[in-house]
């Protein structure tokens, strides 16, 4: 077993007409991880994620699924794909079926399994992201947040090693950010491998393990979420800013301590509290304007 | 339609087994067609409009609105049902009593017939009796489909509105001219829109295992033999009814 559960190595993508969307770019992802893959639009996010699946099979480079060279032939993209599980940006996209149930359903059944076992899939993963509520319900008369917990859970019920979301948090409220991303830290604990792509830095600083930037079509930088995220000159060639959190509190002079910089809105609270003097004005200041 | 599609997705009935609803609907569609019409047509009428009101709680205008388009079609046709047409001595329009008791025989068997596919309409989301055309042997690939075709209807109808809102708002009907060439942009771009969504949904498919069959499964509902005698029981009350009232004013 590789550690990497997948790789890619000088992809290179044209789509037909257009601009080479990928050139020769390099990516790892480290089994059982939170990888981030930041970048602004059109800088090739979703073209990579797409290979990452098979969809797209690279015009030069490879992908590499733990640590063998990916195989395009018909029987080797099923086994693929029930192990790496893609879901797209736009819900509509793929939820097909009249209800949620159903749609769920869709997944394991093609996976050959049994329908007694696809039931208790089907339950588990609308109980996962909490929308056992829905199971009836048309796929129409959803809100959007609902539609892009069921596109989810229609690829969790696969149970892949490796899931992979394109945009999840986008056009999602706080609410439903804060479900999204109890329940997928849920599969991590389970020891799901999860990459996502996004352009909020601050949900890769304050969520990820490990951030690749991309630019230009090609992996710019990868590494530890921290350390990747701090230099604000490379974030700058993405088109991309510092995190708001991490902006903060280098200005204020409290990036340094226990852990490192403060990842979460609470635990910078909890650290400008915990300084002498005006830290706990400064700290009431925030905590009022904290829900 | 949107309105009747809300109906049959959160009436009273909607959780328990279609298969019930399909029994009352098509065994009154069979009593209509053979029980003398003149009394169990309004009596179909009557069990109908009971059912989908008072036991799916579906409202009663919901119920009136279904069935006033194609009651108001039939309305205005049968009177020409009562006339008959005489060529023999130029042309001669006349009222003729035979074609009077046919006309109110076709409205009221029609009327009956109907009414039952109302409260099935109002009650059963077209989704849910699609699967049902499987089991009795429409092939895989039609009944996939019709359920697609179900589901991007939805999507298109949304699009189309936000597509006509949006060109509303920078002015694209100001006049009736405008409005022609902006509809005409919209249906380009509606068209352009489907192609994409396709191919994307089709990844979508394929990174769920898609292999060119879409089985699903719905949650297990149990057929309620309960139910099922009373639906039974008041399809037997309608015929007897019928047969009897029949007799009585024969």
């Amino acid at each position: 077993m590789s550690p990497l559960i997948l790789a890619a190595r000088g992809l290179e993508y044209d789509y037909p007409g257009a601009i080479a969307a990928l050139r020769g770019l390099d990516l790892t992802v480290p089994r059982g991880r939170k990888l981030a893959l930041l970048g602004a639009n059109g800088c090739g996010k979703t073209t990579l994620l797409l290979h990452l699946n098979g969809t797209l099979k690279p015009s030069r480079g490879q992908v590499l699924l733990d640590g063998q060279a990916a195989d395009y032939g018909r029987r080797a993209l099923g086994a693929w794909r029930n192990r790496v599980g893609l879901v797209l940006q736009e819900p509509d996209d793929q939820l097909f079926s009249a209800t949620v149930y159903q749609d769920v359903s869709f997944g394991p059944l093609n996976q050959g399994l049994p329908e007694a076992m696809v039931r208790a899939r089907v339950e588990a993963s609308l109980e996962t992201l909490r929308i056992t509520a829905l199971a009836q319900r048309p796929t129409h008369a959803l809100s959007f947040g609902q539609k892009k917990r069921v596109a989810i859970a229609g690829v969790l019920a696969m149970q892949p090693e490796v899931l992979i979301l394109d945009e999840p948090t986008a056009g999602l409220d706080p609410r439903g950010v804060a479900h999204l991303l109890a329940a997928l830290e849920q599969l991590r604990l389970a020891g799901t491998t999860l990459v996502f792509s996004t352009h909020d830095v601050d949900l890769a600083y304050g969520w990820a393990d490990e951030v690749a930037i991309l630019g230009q079509g090609l992996v710019l930088c990868q590494g530890e979420a921290l350390a990747t995220l701090a230099d604000p000159e490379r974030l700058h060639a993405a088109h991309l800013k510092t995190p708001t959190l991490l902006a903060l509190a280098v200005a204020m002079g409290v990036a340094d301590g226990p852990g490192g910089p403060p990842r979460t809105q609470a635990a910078l609270v909890a650290r400008l509290r915990g300084r002498s003097g005006d830290g706990e004005e400064i700290g009431e200041v925030v905590a009022a304007a904290s829900p | 339609m949107y309105a009747i599609d809300r109906h049959a997705w959160t009436n009273r009935w909607y959780r328990h087994h279609p298969g019930e609803r399909l029994l009352l609907a098509d065994g009154g569609l069979l009593l209509a067609l053979t029980l003398p019409p003149l009394t169990a047509g309004p009596l179909l009428c009557a069990l109908m409009a009971g059912a989908t009101v008072a036991g799916a709680r579906v409202p009663a205008r919901a119920f009136l609105g279904v069935m006033a388009l194609p009651a108001g079609f039939l309305l205005t046709s049968a009177p020409f049902l009562a006339l008959s047409l005489d060529l023999s001595d130029g042309v001669r329009l006349a009222y003729s009593p035979a074609g009077a008791a046919a006309a109110l025989t076709v409205t009221l068997r029609s009327l009956g017939a109907l009414s039952c596919l109302a409260f099935l309409t109002l009650t059963t989301p077209v989704a849910e009796l699609v699967p049902w055309l499987r089991r009795v042997g429409v092939p895989a690939a039609v009944v996939e489909i019709a359920l697609l075709i179900y589901r991007l209807i939805f999507i298109f109808m949304e699009r189309a509105l936000a597509g006509q809102q949006a060109q509303a708002a920078r002015q694209g009907y100001s006049t009736r001219r405008r409005g022609l060439r902006s509809l005409g942009l919209l249906v380009a771009t509606l068209f352009q829109r489907a192609l994409e969504r396709a191919r994307r949904l089709e990844v979508g498919l394929a990174a769920r295992g898609y292999v060119g069959e879409l089985r699903v499964l719905t949650p297990e509902r149990r057929l309620s033999p309960r139910r099922l005698a009373g639906i039974g029981g008041l399809l037997l009350a309608v015929a007897l009814g019928s047969l009897l009232l029949d007799r009585a004013l024969a």
